[in-house]
């Protein structure tokens, strides 16, 4: 059985509507990630869930039971909230035990469990802390734990690593995932940093405006986008649009401004002479000569690689070029530029993919 | 460095002439009153007879009103500032809280005696309660100790409940939330979240009112009964009524004494302290 079951969750406030007929199912011990750009609805989603705000229509089951009538503290859902709130005037201890101690967990059984719970998020002996002297990563990890000791059905997240710096955010990411093995709780983890989902999850739900848009594992996602937005928001994919040419085996040729381009169909199926949208990725343009010829007009410097922005007859692509350990000539690596602005190269596009334009 | 050293000479002018200013108006009409109250020969007498059962009952009479008073305006304010400060909605805040301190604008005096029409056999209350069959013979509300008590809590509610929204305001309602999530009814969200976090808020609320309270004179000479006496007639008492200024002052001391020994019993509780510190 699911552990969580949504159907045809909608919410407005006033005549703007947050959350349109949004159907999500989560296996148990899933974890699922729910992202998509800022003000699409994530919360307002999650707090539908967590039974802190009530669906216009629709139902919420959680083990098969319908709990769309059940307040919050009714509920099996417990949620890390954006800005953790933590309680500020309880210790570290009595802030994790505040949720067993509310479902009649009593003194050293409870003493037991945030002992045991402290261990899993990696602050063992911090019980008797003070919450507001611990630095963020720690608090983040008292939030965590404040909603895990409970063991709820589903664990509910809202950007809890929003407000950390990168390097922080991404060791918290790794131990975000290696607690939710450790646990076998069920994770609902909304974001709108498209790379950290694709990092930890089973499988992602992409929303937009309100909606649902495609949901699935990260690399079918990534690799097989249904839509623009999709390709667009996971990853830099470039968009191209022309004209059908040809069909092949499960591709069709799309005659673009910057040439030709071969794209799997996918589950779309374009007629010859119809308008195509095609979506590539930048790892996926070569840089050999191929038969589409443009200029670069931007370039950026980016570490191990750089890109180059080419703008191909009406048409832009980006490009990579990774640095080699030691160049050709023996000189060093990362000195002197791989693109400049004005040069003319010759690319071929590797692999692409038919998306549905427009706003679906 | 110099540029210290000379923004600390200023700083100390700036802050010393009204420093010396307020210790003067604060201090020098209390040891006025001290050095009466022990004179003329250095005496104990009058603290004697200040602390004699006769005016015993009176002060622990006064303090207890003060006590039950102020419990009764937290009571209603509670209730009342979390649901303007977090359930209102915002257009309607400022009027609603305008409108709750009204009196405060009001000679106190007035506010007194709006009561005394009221609360009166032929006043508004008796006349609604007889009028509409409820009652055959009007009640006597005024001059009793509720009278009294009305009159109190609606002079001091705008007060508490001026002080007490300025924490509600800034009880942060995610907090709220969160204990729900964690399984919290309103009770224990009440107990658990709301309380401590507004302790600051109601201690402050007590501090303005408690005392004040305990020492009025108006309200229980206008809305009381003679039977109860409260310290404040007593005191007036003895300075107009048969001029013993040396009393009258020792009276006020012991007053001042229970006044502070309540706020210490108050302070013993830890959580309290906290919260004091906080400021
Ligand atoms: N309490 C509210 N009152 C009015 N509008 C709201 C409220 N909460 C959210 N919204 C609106 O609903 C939309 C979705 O918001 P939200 O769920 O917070 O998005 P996200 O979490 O994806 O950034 C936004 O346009 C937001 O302005
Ligand atoms: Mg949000």
């Amino acid at each position: 059985m699911s552990a969580l079951t949504v159907d045809g969750l909608s919410k407005s406030f006033g005549d703007e509507t947050a959350v349109s007929d949004v159907s999500l199912t989560l296996e148990g011990g899933e974890f699922f990630s729910l992202i998509g750009p800022s003000g699409c609805g994530k919360t307002t989603t999650l707090r539908m869930l967590g039974g802190l705000s009530s669906p216009d229509s629709g139902t919420v089951r959680l083990d098969g039971r319908d709990v769309t009538a059940l307040p919050a503290r009714q509920r099996a859902t417990n949620m890390v909230f954006q800005d953790l709130v933590l309680f500020p005037h309880m210790t570290v201890a009595e802030n994790i035990g505040y949720g067993l101690a509310r479902s009649g967990v009593t003194g050293p059984e409870r003493a037991q469990q945030v002992t045991e719970v402290l261990s899993l998020v990696g602050l063992k002996g911090f019980e008797s802390r003070d919450p507001n002297s611990l630095s963020g990563g720690q608090q983040q990890r008292v939030a965590l734990a404040r909603a895990l000791v409970n063991d709820p059905a589903v664990l509910l997240l809202d950007e809890p690593l929003a407000s950390l710096d990168r390097a922080l955010r991404e060791e918290m990411q790794s131990e975000f995932r290696r607690i939710q093995r450790n646990s076998g709780t069920t994770f609902l983890y909304v974001t709108h940093d498209q790379e950290s989902a694709m990092s930890m999850s089973d499988r992602i739900g992409v929303m937009r405006d309100g909606e649902v848009v495609d949901r699935g594992a990260p690399r079918r996602l990534y690799n097989q986008p249904r839509t623009r937005f999709v390709a667009e928001f996971l990853g830099d994919a470039t968009v191209l649009t022309g004209t059908v040419r040809e069909r092949g085996a499960g591709t069709v040729v799309v005659e673009t401004g910057a040439g030709d381009v071969t794209a799997e169909q996918l589950d779309r199926d374009p007629t010859v002479g119809e308008q195509a949208t095609v979506a590539v990725r930048p790892e996926t343009v070569r840089l050999d000569g191929g038969s589409i010829t443009g200029e670069v007009i931007d370039t950026a410097y980016k570490g191990f690689y750089a890109e180059a922005t080419v703008a191909c007859g009406g048409a832009e692509l980006v490009v990579r070029r990774e640095r080699q350990a030691t160049l050709p000539d023996g000189g060093e690596p990362g000195t002197g530029p791989l693109f400049s602005v004005g040069e003319t190269v010759t690319l071929s596009v590797e692999r692409a993919v038919v998306v549905a334009n427009g706003d679906g | 460095m110099a540029t210290a050293d000379s923004g600390t000479g200023r700083d100390w002018a700036v802050a010393g002439g009204p420093t010396v200013l307020a210790l003067a108006l604060g201090v020098f009409p209390l040891a006025v009153l001290f050095v009466e109250s022990i004179g003329p020969g250095l005496g104990t007498e009058n603290y004697a007879r200040a602390v004699s059962p006769l005016y015993r009952g009176a002060l622990s009479y006064s303090i207890g009103v003060g006590v039950a008073v102020t419990v009764v305006c937290l009571a209603i304010a509670y209730p009342v500032t979390f649901w303007l400060a977090h359930r209102c909605p915002a257009r309607y805040r400022l009027a609603g809280l305008v409108a709750l301190t009204l009196p405060l604008w009001l000679n106190y005096v007035v506010l007194n005696y709006a009561w005394v029409w009221i609360l009166a056999r032929g006043g508004i209350v008796n006349r609604l309660l007889v009028g509409t069959g409820l009652l055959a013979e009007p009640l006597d509300l005024l001059y009793t100790q509720v009278s009294t008590g009305i009159g109190f809590v609606y002079i001091y509610l705008p007060y508490v409940i001026l002080t007490m929204y300025v924490s509600m305001e800034r009880l942060d309602y995610r907090l709220l939330e969160a204990a729900r999530d964690l399984g919290a009814t309103n009770w224990r969200v009440f107990r658990d979240i709301v309380v401590p976090q507004t302790l600051p808020g109601a201690a402050a609320a007590t501090l303005v009112v408690y005392a004040r309270i305990a020492g009025a004179y108006a309200t229980p000479e206008i809305l009381g009964s003679p039977g109860n006496v409260m310290i404040a007639r007593l005191v007036v008492d003895a300075f107009q009524g048969y001029a013993n200024y040396g009393f009258a002052a020792a009276l006020s001391f012991v007053f001042l004494c229970l006044v502070l020994a309540g706020f210490v019993v108050g302070a013993a509780f830890p959580r309290v302290r906290r919260e004091l510190r906080g400021w």
